[in-house]
């Protein structure tokens, strides 16, 4: 009848187990809430915040004056949130009138059951301020920043344009994107798991950090001024293209880099008239790239007769020839077995080395390199940085397209000592020339140089190889030089009460025999102590295609308006 | 029993320095209070984690709260019939509780309906209710009525055999009839607890004990080994208890979102009604998880207390089972601490992930009405057993 003793002893077993596996629990809610507390509790808030970014102001684009290039304006992104909504007929109505959208997209985004539905991005503050003024719940109004390009098409290649998320997509835009980006803020809001967000919890913000202002080399005024002539030029001589790139030819900062025809910043994705007319069928995508291509930099071409300062420059450094060497010219040239047609074909007779220079005579050229030969040219090539990229601070900077040195014979020398059968970018041809004339010190062309923020400045340093010519050379390369503008074919280069230095070339494109032309003239000023270096190139120009007649004028003219300027400007 | 005297003392009140003859009738208001502070704090919790879901289901807050506290008034007029119905009453229906267990399991058949994907709930006219919970109470009666029944010979081999052959088709036909794994586990336990007691041997229990053990961390070995063999398809729940995180998105996902609960906690906890897993995170957030709400709406410091509480109820089952007046209360009572003890710990198991994920509510604190009424007739049952513990003063 009554509990036994063995009865209660198991009772209270029972007991004692139960309470020891609970202590167990309760040992295992210690861990769990003490040790492991902060693990779990970051993966739940992970899953329990819905964040939205804030976008930075991207950082502005200046010339080196301070100008604005690259703006931001505020622009607005209209949303919906569904919960919120009262009366749906009414919103969609009134988005399709503010917006201009049709009734079927828009219908479909505000009945579509989700936390947040975009509707449209990049609208106008306007009219964004207009929406808001209509104060419909569930309808969002976010301010955002657009890119904006108060020159539009100033400078396009070189500037660049952004995407829909504010990133760089080509030019200094996504050079220096790390640098202009700045630091997305974000709004952290609480939400249940169907995303629904909790008023009660609030939202916790992380404030953006704006971009960093870019200051450039570029000078509007320069840059704007190159680019009329540059358009002048396109328009009267019918060209595919015309570039003009001027520079600082002692450190490198470039004052201006036009590529004519250039596009608007404002809507890259549209072809502009000129480009619509060029470009005819076609896939979109590779004619808007096509648009976008940056040929200074981006494109190869046979330089022809401007690359005989290189020439000039190996031989009077190596010592094979002097200025005052003479040589006959008899209209052409015997390499092998090869004739080789001085563009003169009746011959420019006896002639010293630099009149050689300022008739641009093919035999005198072919001559120097030949004394040279192939291992001693090929070495100054290399010495000069031709073989090597300049290192200029845009994407996409081209290779020079040139013989493998065991490849090269008598024949290839030749050409190359005038500037044929090989192809560098313009902007290396006027880098290597910077360096053949500022004493011999290559240079690194570059636009930006400081970068300026809230965590302070950066000032950006290009590497600078000296001595790649003596002294000595590059003097006499700027006389010889000089003598080419005042004496010889580059004439039309000549500046009023300036001593100009330059070297016109006009070389025919390939296929040989087309009939069509590139004319180029790099220019210098002033010759004895250069501050600035331009190159101006003329790609197939109908009509006069020779670079003294067409290209050496646009940089005459250059020289003209910009060199008192940069006299009073004092940029060195 | 005898004389019917209605003079009910707090044991404290029982001085020592009374050298009186006069016995006084037991009354634990220990017990009562710690019940009624459970079922009080449930009834806040269930709110607590429900609003949210009924707002969004019924668009009625309470609409949890409402059928909860229903079940909870209809389980306080159960504590009271049950303290009022002497126990012995119940010795006299023999074995019929056994057959009536069959009976409910086989209801299941004609009369059974679906609810969340598994055929549990027997409806009858205007009442529902899950099988499981009368069968619980019953098998605690039946067993404790055969022990006291056959309590002369109850360490002899074949009554052992019989008391074994008797109870195991039951916790058979809950698994596969009802489809219900938890409870037939709870019953089991019910079961062997109170075999354990009632016999005498310690010997074959441990062995049992042991080779059952064994016998489980086998099984997991070998589901782990297979797979790694075939890809995991076989006992998914196992193998999300072991990684919960490569789970997340299926069988692990209930569990990883109580461990968020429980976790984000912390000490202190985030405040009364504050939690956010019940906010469609979790499911079952009033129900078989609401130990995980507490812990995160209330911290460390909630979690313990309800587990305190639970083992001072415990502790004074353990009290009155002991201090029985016959084998019979004895049995019954050890069959209801079973019953609490194996829920309260597998519930919180689950919920810590100390073990596979199986649906066990929490007693008295969960939502469910089949659950809370029978518990509550359990708790008045073990009142009226205490109710006839003498306390004599020597």
């Amino acid at each position: 009848m009554f509990v036994r003793i063995y009865q209660k002893k198991k009772i209270l077993f029972l007991g004692v187990g139960s309470l020891i596996l609970l202590l167990g629990l309760f040992g295992r809610l210690m861990y769990l809430m003490i040790v492991k507390s902060d693990y779990y509790a970051q993966m739940a808030q992970e899953l329990h915040e819905r964040e939205r970014d804030i976008k930075a102001a991207r950082g502005r684009i200046l010339d080196r004056n301070g100008i604005v290039l690259a703006d931001n304006k505020t622009v607005c992104t209209i949303s919906v949130i569904y919960s919120q909504m009262e009366d749906r007929e009414a919103v969609i109505d009134m988005l399709c009138k503010e917006l201009d959208l049709t009734e079927e997209y828009v219908r479909k985004r505000v009945e579509k059951y989700s936390s947040r539905e975009r509707i449209k991005s990049n609208v106008d503050k306007e009219i964004g301020d207009r929406i808001r003024a209509y104060d419909m719940p569930g309808v969002k109004v976010d301010e955002d920043y657009k890119r904006y390009y108060p020159y539009s098409m100033l400078a396009s290649k070189v500037l660049g344009f952004t995407g829909s998320d504010n990133q760089g997509i080509i030019g200094l835009e996504v050079m220096y994107e790390d640098y202009l980006s700045g630091t997305p803020g974000k709004i952290l809001t609480v939400t249940d798991a169907k995303g629904i967000e909790l008023q009660r919890e609030g939202e916790r913000r992380e404030e953006p950090i704006a971009g960093q202002d870019l200051t450039i080399s570029l000078d509007l005024n320069i840059q704007n001024y190159a680019m009329q002539l540059a358009s002048q030029a396109y328009e009267t001589k019918e060209a595919e293209n015309v570039m003009i790139l001027v520079m600082n030819p002692q450190n490198g900062e470039i004052y201006a880099c036009v590529n004519w025809p250039e596009f608007d910043l404002n809507n890259p994705y549209e072809l502009t008239d000129v480009w619509s007319t060029k470009l005819t069928g076609g896939n979109t995508q590779d004619n808007l790239n096509k648009m976008w291509r940056n040929g200074s930099i981006n494109d190869t071409y046979e330089p022809g007769s401007t690359f005989k300062i290189i020439t000039a420059a190996a031989g009077l450094e190596e010592g094979v020839v002097t200025p005052e060497d003479t040589f006959s010219c008899p209209g052409f040239i015997m390499v092998e077995d090869r004739r080789i047609r001085c563009h003169k074909t009746t011959g420019h007779g006896a002639e010293t080395f630099v009149q050689g220079t300022q008739n641009s005579c093919n035999p005198v050229f072919i001559t120097v390199g030949m004394r040279l030969g192939v291992e001693k040219y090929y070495s100054y090539f290399e010495q000069f940085g031709l073989k090597n990229k300049t290192g200029i601070d845009l994407p996409g900077e081209s290779r020079t397209i040139v013989h493998r040195m065991e490849n090269m014979g008598p024949v290839e020398l030749a050409t190359m000592s005038f500037g044929q059968s090989f192809q560098i970018t313009p902007i290396q041809l006027l880098t290597t020339v910077s360096s053949i004339i500022n004493g011999g010190n290559r240079v690194t062309p570059h636009l930006a140089l400081k970068s300026e923020g809230a965590e302070g400045v950066t000032v950006f340093e290009y590497p600078v190889t000296e001595g790649i010519v003596s002294e000595e050379t590059s003097a006499t390369m700027r006389d010889i030089l000089e003598s080419v503008v005042s004496e010889g074919g580059g004439k039309n280069g000549r500046v009023e009460g300036y001593l100009v230095g330059g070297k016109t070339a006009t070389s025919q494109t390939l296929p040989r025999g087309n009939g069509k032309y590139i004319a180029s003239f790099i220019g210098f000023a002033p010759a004895d102590d250069p501050e600035v270096i331009a190159l101006a190139i003329i790609t197939h120009p109908k009509g006069v295609y020779y670079g003294g007649q067409i290209a050496a004028p646009i940089v005459r003219q250059l020289f003209e308006n910009i060199l008192p300027y940069l006299e009073e400007k004092e940029y060195n | 029993m005898q004389n019917n005297i209605r003079q009910f003392r707090p044991k404290q009140t029982t001085s020592q320095e009374q050298p009186s003859k006069k016995e006084i009738f037991y009354f634990d208001y220990t017990f009562l209070l710690v019940l009624i502070l459970l079922v009080g704090f449930g009834v806040i919790m269930v709110y607590s984690a429900s609003y949210y879901e009924a707002m969004q289901k019924f668009g009625d807050a309470s609409y949890y709260l409402n059928k909860h506290l229903f079940a909870c008034a209809v389980g306080f007029v159960g504590v009271f019939f049950a303290y009022k119905i002497p126990y012995q009453i119940y010795r006299k229906l023999g074995f019929l509780p056994l057959l009536a267990c069959i009976a409910v399991i086989l209801m299941i058949i004609p009369f059974g309906f679906e609810a969340n994907g598994a055929r549990r709930w027997i409806r009858l006219g205007p009442i529902s209710f899950q099988a499981a919970e009368p069968v619980k109470l019953g098998m605690i009666i039946f067993l404790a009525n055969f022990v006291f029944r056959y309590r002369k010979r109850i360490n002899q081999f074949k009554i052992i055999a019989i008391m074994i052959g008797l109870t195991l088709p039951i916790f058979l036909m809950v698994y596969k009839i009802t489809d219900n794994l938890s409870s037939a586990i709870i019953i089991f336990a019910i079961c062997v607890a109170m075999i354990f007691v009632a016999t005498k041997n310690y010997k074959w229990w441990i062995t049992l004990g042991t080779v059952g053990v064994a016998g489980v961390a086998g099984i997991v070995w070998y589901i782990v080994q297979s797979a790694a063999s075939d890809g995991g398809f076989r006992s998914e729940r196992i193998l999300a208890w072991l990684d919960l995180e490569k789970y997340a998105s299926g069988k692990g996902y209930q569990t990883l979102q109580a461990m968020y609960a429980i976790g984000s906690g912390g000490i202190w906890g985030k405040g009364l009604c504050q939690s956010i897993q019940k906010l469609n995170f979790l499911p079952e957030a009033q129900n078989d998880m609401i130990f995980s709400i507490i812990c995160e709406e209330l911290g460390l410091f909630g979690g313990i207390a309800v587990i305190l509480l639970f083992m001072i109820l415990i502790w004074r089952m353990v009290i009155i089972a002991t201090h029985a007046v016959d084998m019979h209360g004895a049995m019954i009572v050890v069959g209801v601490i079973a019953h609490i003890a194996v829920q309260v710990i597998l519930n919180i198991a689950v919920v810590t992930n100390t073990i596979p994920n199986t649906g066990i509510s929490l007693p008295f604190i969960s939502y469910g009405g089949t659950s809370i009424c029978f518990l509550m007739f359990e708790m008045g049952v073990v009142m009226n057993v205490a109710r006839g513990i003498k306390i004599t003063n020597y």
